[in-house]
């Protein structure tokens, strides 16, 4: 830029510009983080009435047992996400980018529909395919082998459902995203190696992988945060509880509970501190495989 | 641009008119209460119009918005409702902090004065209370009795008369327990209940005498009374002599259970006998009531579910035009009329239960004077905790009869008696947790009731 344009804009100007996402930054995000740090040492009754307890929220976290179920639940949740979903998305985004299936565009729209209806939804659709009795599950196992129509999945098998509730939900959505990646690799790549004589799995192991890792990295990254985020799934799906034995206690759900429904919001910001821990560490882990992935490419 | 529209749209906020609320604001988070209110709420505003006085206006919210928007109002300090309806599992929620800092008035001292606590059945208060005031008026009773198919129980020739404990009904109904289909599973169980189900639970630990806390708010989790109830519950649930089914209410699941005659019995309590009636009219002339079994010779033969209070937010803006209207509405013979016929819920008014209408047969219930039947049981209804920690021990409670389930199945065993020690260690352990738990709270710790985190 030169000179003589520089000096068309007052200092103040690009300040100016900032001003209102640094109005909306400061009030909504920044005041609040800083109130709830305050708050991590406090305990509440509700923001108007407080004791500070010092790192006693922070000690007692070590301690409740329904704490560490709470993140023993949500890395299941979280392993699940990355082990299983992300390789179906990836699959799926396959299958879909290859030329010999028909009618891609409709199988794409089936796979994404069950984003566009919305989390409740399915949390209320599984709730119902699950239950005991009537359920569609227990009702179709029932007549085909004779199972149990009154199996508990939701006292028995919490986290299971809940993955697969998930897996419905965001298989489609994650696969969108590789499909994408998938339609930037080089296809030039692709042919040579074709013709150097390499086979499917050699092409996908070489060209694909690397050419679609970035991708692939940010999409982990996402389904981390997206799984120790994870709240209205078991929240609509168990009623507003944790289910029996807090079986499907998340993170979320106990810094729920604590917060609103205990009230405590002390103990909750201290939980949430936590939290935002773990994600920022996760954060950080990506973005230095991403620097070494760039390094090595 | 994009500031332009930021600011004109923050100042057309600003300065757009917003709903003003005529009157006083009153939440219910059921329709079926607001049906009940509409004509007395139409004939206080016709003459709040000549007497000057504030008119009501009533809305509906669903419970977990009602809760939510009460409770942030009051931690906001910013204006929700003039009065509130409160459910019982969401009252602990408001009562956690020190007594003064509760959001609703303290009306204790008003209900004395005025000589209402002395017109209301005296169990109703307890949910509302804590560390010794009340915060709220009882808008019911709720005692519970037995609910059963009359047509499947004398058509198999078994007389209720003789079912006196929870032993007897076991033995009565055992025959009733079967295989309808001849495919090997069982069909049909003589009793609609569940362990993972909160109000089974608590209705039935409160029966026995068991509960969460006692009245000076310490746990009482780990007693012999629960002990003794969940280790029942269990034998009643799973094993070889199983007699119960998961039926819950309010879900088509549950209802086609009870509708196809695979449950015998049920706990009723009154409002849930106004939900069969409305929701369920294919069973009328099919069921009779009779008080629940005890869980001894001559023990109590009722226990309790569910309940409302109205109470009155600090944040109202004419707390004594609510009071009148909370008073008007609550004590109204009119209203218990509605309530009872409608709902079939009856009033907590102890001088109104001498009216007639609590006398009629009902042909749903066979012809039993049903509203006679609940009054009778009304007294007697146990002592509930208002503790804030009630309902964390209770789902506690609930997770250790769920492991004294996967015991039972480990084990082979089913016998309430064999379980009674496992059941008895896994209510110690829960006690230990919920005592560390409260001792962990600085508002209520060393107070004298619904605290008890002195431990």
């Amino acid at each position: 830029m030169s000179k003589s344009t520089a000096r068309q804009y007052p200092a103040w100007v690009p300040y100016f510009f900032l001003l209102p996402f640094l109005s909306v930054f400061l009030v909504f995000i920044a005041y609040p983080m800083l109130l709830s740090a305050t708050m991590a040492f406090q305990q509440n009754a509700g923001p108007g009435v407080s004791e500070p307890v010092g790192l006693k929220n922070f000690t007692w976290m070590l301690k409740d047992p329904a704490f560490w179920t709470a993140v023993k639940n949500t890395t299941i949740f979280a392993a699940a996400s990355v082990f299983i979903q992300l390789p179906a998305s990836l699959g799926l985004a396959l299958l879909l980018n290859s030329e010999r299936i028909k009618a891609r565009g409709l199988w794409r729209m089936i796979f994404f529909a069950p984003v566009l209806v919305g989390l409740p939804f399915v949390a209320v659709l599984a709730g119902l395919i699950f239950e005991k009795n009537t359920g569609l599950l227990n009702v179709t196992l029932h007549w085909l082998f004779g199972f149990d129509v009154e199996f508990p999945w939701m006292q028995e098998f919490v986290m299971p459902a809940l993955i697969v509730a998930a897996f419905w939900m965001y298989v489609g959505f994650n696969m969108i995203y590789f499909l994408a990646a998938l339609q930037n690799v080089n296809k030039d790549l692709l042919e040579a190696a074709q013709v150097d004589g390499a086979n499917a799995w050699q092409r996908f192991r070489n060209v694909t992988i690397p050419a679609i890792k970035p991708v692939a990295a940010f999409v982990i990254l996402l389904s981390l945060i997206g799984s120790f985020q994870l709240f209205e799934l078991p929240y609509l799906m168990l009623n507003e509880t944790a289910g029996p034995e807090n079986r499907g206690l998340t993170l979320v759900v106990y810094l729920y509970q604590q917060g609103f429904d205990r009230g405590d919001l002390g103990y909750a910001s201290a939980v949430g501190w936590v939290l935002a821990i773990v994600l920022f560490g996760f954060a950080i882990i990506q973005r230095m495989t991403s620097k070494t992935s760039e390094a090595d490419a | 641009m994009i500031l332009l529209i930021a600011l004109l749209s923050s100042v057309a906020i600003a300065f757009w008119p917003s709903d003003e609320h005529e009157g006083l604001v009153f939440w219910t988070f059921t329709r079926h209460h607001a049906q009940m209110y509409g004509p007395v709420i139409e004939d206080w505003n016709q003459q709040a119009e000549q007497a000057d006085l504030e008119p009501i206006q009533m809305h509906v919210l669903s419970m977990g918005a009602l809760n939510r928007r009460t409770q942030s109002g009051m931690w906001a300090k910013t204006p929700t409702s003039d009065l509130v309806e409160i459910e019982r599992s969401s009252v602990a929620q408001f009562m956690a902090g020190p007594v003064d800092k509760v959001g609703f008035y303290d009306l204790t001292d008003r209900l004395q004065e005025e000589g209402i606590y002395d017109q209301i059945n005296a169990p109703s208060f307890a949910p509302w209370s804590s560390r010794g005031r009340i915060f709220g008026l009882p808008h019911d009773v709720h005692p519970v009795l037995l609910c059963y198919r009359a047509d499947l129980v004398e058509a198999a020739g078994i007389d209720v008369s003789n079912i006196k404990t929870w032993a007897d009904f076991e033995r009565a109904m055992a025959p009733l327990v079967s295989d309808l289909d001849n495919d090997g599973d069982t069909d049909r169980y003589a009793l609609g209940l569940w362990y993972t189900a909160p109000q089974n639970v608590e209705t039935l630990i409160l029966q026995a005498g068991g509960g969460t806390f006692d009245e000076d708010g310490k746990p009482i989790i780990a007693s012999e009374a629960n002990a003794r109830v969940i280790a029942r519950m269990i034998s009643w649930c799973v094993g070889p002599n199983r007699i119960a089914i998961d039926a819950p209410e309010f879900s088509p699941s549950g209802n086609e259970l009870k509708l196809t005659g695979r449950v015998v019995a049920a706990l009723m309590p009154d409002w849930l006998a106004g939900v069969w009636m409305n929701d369920m009219k294919d069973l009328g002339g099919k069921l009779k009531l009779m008080p629940m079994p005890a869980w001894e010779e001559g023990g109590r033969r009722t226990s309790v579910m569910g309940g409302t209070m109205l109470a009155i937010p600090k944040t109202t803006r004419d707390f004594d035009t609510a009071w009148t209207f909370a008073k008007e509405l609550y004590l109204s013979e009119d209203l218990a009329e509605q309530l009872f016929v409608s709902n079939h819920i009856i009033s907590p008014v102890v001088d109104l239960w001498d009216k007639p209408f609590y006398q009629e047969k009902q042909p749903f219930f066979s012809g039993q004077q049903s509203g006679l039947m609940y009054i009778e049981q009304a007294p007697h209804v146990p002592y509930r905790s208002s503790s804030p920690y009630h309902q964390i021990a209770l789902q506690k409670m609930m997770d250790a009869a769920s492991g004294l389930k996967d015991y039972a199945v480990k084990n082979n065993t089913y016998d309430p008696d064999a379980l009674f020690p496992e059941a008895k260690r896994l209510l110690e352990e829960t006690e230990s947790l919920i005592k560390q738990e409260m001792s962990r709270n600085v508002f209520i710790a060393g107070q004298s009731a619904g605290g008890g985190g002195d431990e």
